[in-house]
């Protein structure tokens, strides 16, 4: 790149060198020329002279002399500006010297007196001093001759040498010329390599990107289409992009046919328990603008089937946070439903076994006494004892029925929500639990309103208060007391986010072991017990559930200071829409 | 039939159920106290001539075992019957007294099992 600027400066520089240099020698052949026309004025300007002097000689009429006077100061001039331009020169001086001194020879010897013999009218006819006359001047002439071919020389030589500066020049400035091409060609060759070097391997690498951009476009769609769970895509404004394998499945839709088909006709949601349709995970994601949580819900399928989900959808933004995209997951959680059914069940079953010792007491005591008593009936009695027995009996008998209608609300499930007074439904789990507070020696107190009035599934509700009051038993130390408190709740103003609706708090307080802080996390989650064998560490997840499909939540606190040990239990129940039914059901 | 007026200690919580089971006894000529739980059985056990007890197993504070344990450290002759709701007590509780049964098994299968005691 710097080469050739370089080398373009040293031919221009060198031509300027030239250009001065050839200036000069036409400044020495412009001088030499003066000098020849000044050597040729002093020839004409010495004739003068000579054809003054002579015409004077002959005449002596002053008016011939005139010539010789007027050259005297023209020939000083001419004299001092050749020795000026021989010094330009730097030629011979002593050439001017002598031609200065010859004609001065000639004024002093030659010219003056014979002016002044004319003019004193002496002889003028001296052959002798004519003839000496004659060879100053002819002297004079040969010195000036000499001057002037040593200016012709001069005048040559600078001639000569000023074309073949010339010549050198333009030789300098064709192979200049040549060089720079060269050169300039050799750096644009060379550019041009470069630039093309650099456009390969561009391409090169845009070819790689390229592949590698193919190549994970791949495996996320071999991802995607292998993932375990149903994907679709969605653009922003709900048309259908991608669907993956598992989500043709599920959905029945294949993703040719639901290309661009709109979301809420492929994938369409209700609610699991009501069949109401909820709102689909696309239009939550647009409203709020960010993901959603796993919400579960039953999804249509396409021939009308369904199938229980769990669902969520997630938004794909663009760098300025514009909506592109919906992003909809999936998962047919029917299995999973259905194990959960089961350990539900079994959960059931291990609350039973848990209430046989109550069972077996409260049946088995009451029916020992009516036995006993119908002994005693056949044996001879009097009428009064015979009507007392029967009165003992009788009483014995309700209490069995009492039992017997407490363990089958247990069991009967209802099909529908209903509404529900709570204090009937913990007072008859307190009757199944009592022989086991008594055991224990563990007194309850229980303060419900009448009005506390909740929707929901009365043997549900009944399943999880006797598994929460059975905890607070457990943990319970003899002759402590467990608090159950209800209060109503009623619809805040625009909603509160733990109670949002109108509903009923039961608080179940113990003063028991409490619960460690490292156990409380785990509390909900099944198979997790502190009872070793006597749990199934289903108890509460199951509770949680019922309290959850009941639209309510369940919290818990438990304090360990030493003045104050416990825990705190508190289940919120909401009212509903169900309508108390005037004719009283057998809860 | 007469038992001769053998006196019989009846300890059980259940009021209705001792009640009953008293005149049945007495019926059959044997001298009946009662208690309605453990420690003022065990009262009694003490205060009183006891031949026998009839005892029940599920009581609040006190169980049927501990209290037969007590009366065994006590007076280790006095034949104890222990009566259960629950089918299936563990053999270390069960070990303790001379009969167990179940309630329910009726009012003779009662008697037979207590006049067994005496036979010895």
């Amino acid at each position: 790149m710097l080469l050739p600027i370089v080398f373009l400066l040293f031919v221009a520089g060198l031509l300027v060198w030239q250009v001065r240099s050839a200036e000069q020698t036409v400044e020495r052949i412009q001088v030499a020329n003066q000098n020849i026309a000044t050597a040729n004025l002093i020839s004409a300007l010495v004739v003068d002279e000579e054809t003054g002097v002579r015409g004077y000689q002959n005449t002596s009429n002053e008016i011939f002399l005139q010539p010789y006077e007027f050259s005297i100061g023209p020939l000083q001039d001419a004299f001092a500006k050749l020795r000026s331009g021989i010094a330009a020169e730097h030629g011979d001086q002593s050439a001017i010297d002598d031609l200065v001194a010859a004609h001065q020879q000639w004024v002093t010897t030659i010219a003056e007196p014979m002016i002044d013999t004319v003019r004193n009218g002496g002889n003028t006819r001296d052959p002798g001093a004519n003839l000496r006359g004659k060879a100053a001047l002819d002297n004079i002439r040969a010195i000036n001759g000499a001057i002037i071919d040593t200016e012709k020389q001069q005048n040559a030589i600078a001639v000569q040498r000023w074309q073949s500066q010339v010549t050198h020049t333009l030789y300098g400035v064709v192979a200049a010329s040549l060089i720079s091409g060269v050169l300039i060609g050799a750096f644009a060759r060379n550019r041009l390599h470069a630039v093309t070097t650099a456009f390969q391997s561009t391409l090169l690498a845009l070819r790689d990107e390229t592949q590698i951009t193919y190549q994970s476009e791949q495996r996320l769609l071999a991802t995607l289409t292998s993932i375990g769970e149903g994907v679709v895509v969605c653009s922003s404004e709900g048309c259908i992009e991608l669907l993956n394998s598992v989500a043709e499945h599920l959905t029945g839709w294949s993703q040719y046919e639901a290309l661009n088909l709109a979301i809420h006709k492929v994938f369409v949601l209700v609610d699991e328990a009501m069949r109401d349709a909820v709102e689909n995970p696309f239009d939550q994601v647009k409203r709020t603008n960010r993901l959603t949580g796993t919400l579960h819900a039953l999804l249509v399928q396409r021939e009308g089937s369904v199938l229980q989900i769990d669902c969520s959808g997630s938004p794909i933004h663009d760098r300025f946070g514009t909506l592109l995209r919906v992003v909809i997951v999936f998962r047919d959680v029917t299995e999973q439903r259905r194990t959960q059914a089961a350990l539900v069940a079994s959960e059931k079953l291990a609350v039973a076994g848990r209430l046989a010792a109550t069972i077996a007491h409260e049946i088995h005591n009451p029916l020992d006494a009516v036995v006993n008593l119908l002994y005693l009936m056949k044996s001879s009695s009097t009428p009064e004892e015979m009507q007392q027995f029967i009165q003992m009996a009788s009483v014995e008998l309700d209490r069995v029925t009492q039992i017997s209608r407490a363990m089958l609300g247990m069991y009967r499930e209802s099909r529908t929500p209903v509404a529900l007074e709570l204090k009937p439904i913990v007072d008859s789990v307190l009757v199944l639990l009592e022989r086991q507070l008594a055991k224990a020696q563990i007194s309850i107190t229980s303060v419900i309103p009448d009005d506390a009035i909740v929707t929901g599934y009365p043997a549900e509700l009944r399943q999880v208060f006797t598994n929460l009051i059975s905890n607070a038993a457990e943990a319970s130390a003899p002759g402590s007391s467990i608090e159950i408190l209800a209060r109503l709740i009623a619809a805040p103003r625009g909603g509160s986010p733990a109670h949002p609706r109108a509903g009923v708090i039961v608080i179940i307080n113990d003063h028991g072991t409490g619960i460690a802080a490292s156990d409380l996390d785990r509390l909900f989650t099944p198979f997790f017990t502190t009872k070793g064998e006597h749990g199934t560490g289903l108890g509460l997840w199951v509770s949680q559930g019922i309290i959850e499909k009941h639209g309510g939540n369940i919290t818990v606190e438990s304090r360990a200071s030493s003045t104050d040990q416990g825990t705190t239990i508190s289940v919120f129940l909401p009212r509903g829409e169900a309508e108390l039914s005037t004719t009283k059901a057998d809860n | 039939m007469s038992q001769s007026g053998h006196l019989v200690l009846c300890v059980d919580d259940e009021t209705v159920g001792l009640q009953v089971r008293r005149l049945i006894l007495e019926r059959s000529g044997y001298k009946v106290i009662t208690a309605l739980d453990g420690k003022s059985g065990l009262s009694l056990f003490e205060s009183n001539p006891v031949e026998a007890v009839v005892l029940d197993y599920a009581m609040p504070g006190m169980h049927g075992g501990e209290v037969a344990a007590r009366m065994r450290e006590r007076k280790p002759h006095v034949p104890i019957l222990l009566l259960s709701a629950y089918l299936g007590l563990p053999p270390e509780i069960t070990k303790l007294v001379n009969v167990y049964m179940t309630k329910g098994e009726g009012a003779p299968a009662l008697l037979e099992k207590l006049g067994s005691l005496f036979e010895n």
